[in-house]
């Protein structure tokens, strides 16, 4: 499919840069090639996790003078918490990364950079 | 010869065979050492653990440790806490340092065993190994802090700690507690028993740290917004 379109597509930007037509359309101040990757994709920020079970904890704390014998059951509710916090977060980037049938950005560097585009002719 | 991402991994030898680096490819699997695992009957393995063992039987698996083994007395914990104690690569005397403070221990609580009344004995825990665990798991913090930057301020924002982040920090603060704020002319093994028993009865500099790191923690509670994970 480039092979159709690459001859088109390298005549386009001839035209555009070419004074033939009065002034050209591109002017660029570096060479026309391609990188050998790809941007990155800012991540969505989520919310803190179990931020009710920390001020539980924190009040409990407060409350017996850091004492962790008598705050075990807050502590225990914490973790669990935590560890479901946890497992949430890593089922939900294993699905994204699983289904899509796209590659992530930083899949799509490494493959790009194991086949770079050729500057110089070898 | 390194792989990146697991979508690209294949089933490969490497040209040069490894003897136990420490880095290796992430298709190697951990050995497992524990003999009980291996004289399950295959009645009681759930679906999952039978995958597992088909696995192994095709991957290749790292070479084990040279501290490792498969004996009773092999100990995950007290092999981190020797090597994080340990200088200069001098392993030998590490272990020896370890293995007296764990001396030191069974004669203080004996002592104390043989002098308490009738009442008060039971209470005494003889087993250093327990004492041990015991007083690593009082000193291993619950939250820490951590520096979120949020409109050009950085601000120490409190977040839960995980399982290997608690045991690292405990050790951490046990080794360096009893190397800086001890007197210089007591031995490390008794410097690290005195430590040791007081975070068993949960006193002593290293619970003092950690019970100040959650009283830093709760004074910045209304921080705790800031984190997204």
């Amino acid at each position: 499919m480039a092979a159709q379109g690459g001859v088109l597509f390298q005549e386009k930007v001839s035209r555009l840069l070419s004074r033939e037509n009065g002034k050209p359309v591109l002017k660029p101040n570096r060479p026309l090639i391609l990188k050998d990757s790809v941007g990155n994709r800012k991540p969505r920020k989520g919310e803190a996790s179990c931020v009710t079970e920390m001020s539980l904890l924190m009040a409990c704390w407060k409350q017996n003078n850091f004492v962790d014998s008598l705050c075990s059951n807050e502590i225990n509710t914490f973790y669990t918490c935590v560890h479901k916090a946890e497992a949430a977060r890593k089922n939900m980037s294993e699905q994204s990364n699983v289904t899509g049938g796209r590659l992530t950005p930083k899949q799509a560097t490494t493959l790009l950079k194991r086949f770079p585009n050729l500057r110089s002719e070898i | 010869m390194a792989a990146s991402i697991s979508g690209l991994l294949k089933p490969w030898t490497p040209r040069v065979l490894l003897v136990r680096w420490s880095r290796y490819n992430p298709y190697y699997l951990e050995p497992e050492v524990r003999k009980e695992a291996y004289s399950r009957p295959e009645s009681e393995l759930s679906a999952e653990e039978k995958e597992e063992r088909e696995l192994k039987k095709l991957r290749p698996i790292k070479a084990a440790t040279n501290s490792t083994t498969s004996s009773l007395f092999n100990d995950p914990v007290l092999s981190k806490f020797i090597n994080m104690m340990m200088k200069h690569g001098e392993k030998t005397l590490a272990r020896e340092i370890m293995m007296q403070t764990l001396e030191n221990i069974k004669r203080k609580q004996v002592e104390k065993y043989h002098k308490a009344t009738d009442g008060q004995k039971e209470g005494i825990e003889c087993n250093p190994y327990v004492v041990f665990h015991q007083a690593l798991e009082n000193c291993k913090p619950v939250v820490a802090l951590a520096s979120i930057q949020k409109g050009g301020k950085y601000y120490q924002v409190p977040i839960p700690v995980t399982g290997n982040r608690q045991r690292f920090l405990a050790m951490k603060w046990m080794i360096t507690e009893c190397r800086d704020n001890k007197h210089r002319r007591t031995h490390m093994y008794e410097k690290l028993s005195q430590e040791l028993l007081a975070a068993f009865a949960n006193e002593g500099n290293v619970i003092r740290k950690k019970h100040e790191l959650h009283k830093m923690a709760e004074a910045n509670r209304a921080y705790a917004h800031y984190r997204w994970w």
